[in-house]
C-alpha cells in the first residue's frame, strides 16, 4: 500500500534535531588538539563570569564544527554522446579531454567533453570531471588522484587502527557527497563500527548523525542501543527509537507507541520486545541500568 | 647602445589579433598555451590574454588534457580575432567549431600513406628475397 505521508528525509528539521541530540557535545573531544606547528601554551586569568562567557562561545564554535555533512543518493552515471565522426578513426592514439575554464560557471554545469580515438565526442564521466576540475580549480585538501587508502583492501588496515574519524574527514575533503566512492567509504566505516561496536569513536563528531541514519534505515540499531544503555544515555536511546518510528511507521512498536503515547523506559521495552534481534542482551543491559539507578538513589 | 625607452613598453605597429599556440615547457617536454596575441609578436612573447592550455603528452590515464576559456574565446572572436590552423583544428576536435576540413583530409590521407609505406617494404623485401633462391 502507499505510505500515508512521504518518508522523512535526512534534512528534515525533526530528524536533524534528534540526530544532533544523540551526537552529544563533548567539548574536550571536539577541541582536541589537532596536529599543528608547536606553540607554547597560552594561559589566561579569568573571573567566573568571563569563564562562563568563554565556555558559551566555545559551545557556539563546537556547534558549527558539528554540522552534519549531507547524505545524498548516488549520482546517475553520465552517458551522453554529442557527436560521432567516423572519419577520425585511427588518426589519434590518445583521447583529448576539453574543459571549459570560464570562471563564472558553477562546477556542476561546466562543459567537460572527451574526444575518443575512434572519433566519438562524449561528455566526461563523473570521475574524469572531478579530476579535471581539481586540476584547473584546485580545492584545498583534495588531490587530483584519490589516495590509495580509500581502496577497499586498504580501508581494513586503517579501521584496525581506530582511525575512522580521520578517514571520514579526508573522505569529505576528497570526494563529492553524491559520488560512489564517498558513499562506499562511509558505508564501510559504519559497517566496521557496527561490527566491532566502536560507536564511541564517532560520538561528538559530525559523522555520528550520518551513522545513526544509516543504521536506522537498515534496522541495525541493537548494538547502538546496548551501547547507549550501558553508558546511561537514556534520552539518546529514546530519541533513537523515536527516529526509528519516524522512518518505519508501519512496524508494530511504532503503532503501540502511538496508541499508548509511551515515554522513556517503557518505549524502550516495547521496542525491544517487538523489533530487536538481540533481545536478551538489551534486557540484561536495562536490568543493570535499573539496578544502578536503584542503588544510586537509595 | 641601448634603445631609448623600456623594452617592456615596446608596442606593435599594425598587425591583428590572432588566437594561437605559444610553446613552453622544457627539452622533450612541450606544453602549449592557447593565447590571444598581436600577430606581429614573437610566438612566445607578450600576449593580450591567455585563453587556455594544451598538454600534448598523454597523462597517466591516457588523456591529453586541454582547457579552453570559452567565454573569453567568444569575446575575442567577437572582436574579430583570427585563428591559427592548429587552433582551428583543436577547436574542431573539441566541438566548439565544426571539424576542420584538413583534419578530415589528413584522416583520409593517413591510411593511404600507411599502405604506400607498407608496399615499398614488401617490394624490396620481395626483390631482395628473390635473387637468393633464384640463381
Amino acid at each position: 500500500g502507499k505510505a500515508a505521508q512521504p518518508k522523512p528525509a535526512f534534512t528534515d528539521e525533526a530528524v536533524q534535531t534528534l540526530l544532533y541530540k544523540m551526537t552529544g557535545l563533548n567539548l574536550h573531544k571536539v577541541f582536541r588538539p589537532v596536529k599543528k606547528a608547536l606553540k607554547p601554551p597560552h594561559y589566561k586569568l579569568m573571573t567566573e563570569a568571563q569563564l562562563e562567557e568563554a565556555t558559551r562561545k566555545a559551545i557556539e564554535e563546537a556547534k558549527t564544527k558539528l554540522i552534519m555533512p549531507p547524505v545524498l543518493n548516488e549520482r546517475e552515471p553520465i552517458d551522453d554522446v554529442l557527436a560521432e565522426d567516423k572519419v577520425l578513426e585511427g588518426t589519434e592514439s590518445a583521447k583529448y579531454v576539453f574543459t571549459d575554464l570560464s570562471y563564472s560557471i558553477p562546477h556542476r554545469e561546466r562543459f567537460i567533453v572527451v574526444r575518443e580515438p575512434n572519433g566519438v565526442l562524449r561528455k566526461a564521466t563523473w570521475e574524469e570531471r572531478d579530476r579535471m576540475i581539481q586540476i584547473f580549480f584546485p580545492k584545498e585538501g583534495r588531490r587530483v588522484i584519490p589516495p590509495t587508502f580509500f581502496k577497499d583492501e586498504n580501508l581494513g588496515t586503517v579501521f584496525q587502527q581506530d582511525r575512522h574519524e580521520d578517514v571520514l574527514n579526508m573522505c569529505i575533503a576528497q570526494f563529492e557527497p553524491d559520488s560512489r566512492d564517498y558513499i562506499r567509504v562511509h558505508h564501510r566505516a559504519y559497517e566496521d563500527i557496527e561490527k566491532h561496536a566502536k560507536y564511541d569513536l564517532l560520538r561528538s563528531t559530525r559523522h555520528f548523525g550520518g551513522m545513526v541514519w544509516y543504521l536506522v534505515s537498515r534496522k541495525k540499531t541493537d548494538g547502538l542501543l546496548i551501547d547507549m544503555i550501558n553508558r546511561d544515555l537514556l534520552e539518546d536511546a529514546t530519541s533513537l527509537i523515536t527516529l526509528y518510528h519516524m522512518l518505519h511507521p508501519e512496524c508494530q512498536s511504532a503503532k503501540e507507541a502511538k496508541e499508548g503515547k509511551l515515554q522513556g523506559v517503557d518505549l524502550i521495552k516495547v521496542f525491544v520486545k517487538t523489533e530487536s534481534q538481540r533481545e536478551g542482551y538489551i534486557q540484561l543491559a536495562l536490568q543493570a541500568y535499573e539496578e544502578a539507578m536503584a542503588t544510586s538513589s537509595a | 647602445a641601448f634603445s631609448a625607452g623600456s623594452r617592456l613598453l615596446r608596442t606593435c605597429r599594425g598587425g591583428h589579433v590572432v588566437i594561437r599556440f605559444a610553446l613552453g615547457g622544457c627539452t622533450n617536454r612541450p606544453f602549449f598555451r592557447i593565447v590571444a596575441a598581436n600577430s606581429r609578436r614573437a610566438r612566445d612573447g607578450k600576449y593580450l590574454e591567455q585563453l587556455g592550455c594544451l598538454d600534448p603528452l598523454p597523462n597517466a590515464y591516457g588523456e591529453k588534457v586541454a582547457g579552453l576559456n570559452l567565454e573569453r574565446l567568444r569575446y575575442w572572436l567577437g572582436c574579430g580575432a583570427q585563428l591559427s590552423r592548429p587552433a582551428e583544428k583543436l577547436l574542431g576536435l573539441a566541438g566548439f567549431l565544426p571539424l576542420h576540413p584538413m583534419t578530415v583530409t589528413g584522416a583520409e590521407r593517413l591510411p593511404r600513406r600507411r599502405q604506400r609505406e607498407q608496399q615499398p617494404e614488401a617490394a624490396p623485401a620481395d626483390g631482395s628475397a628473390e635473387p637468393g633462391p633464384g640463381p
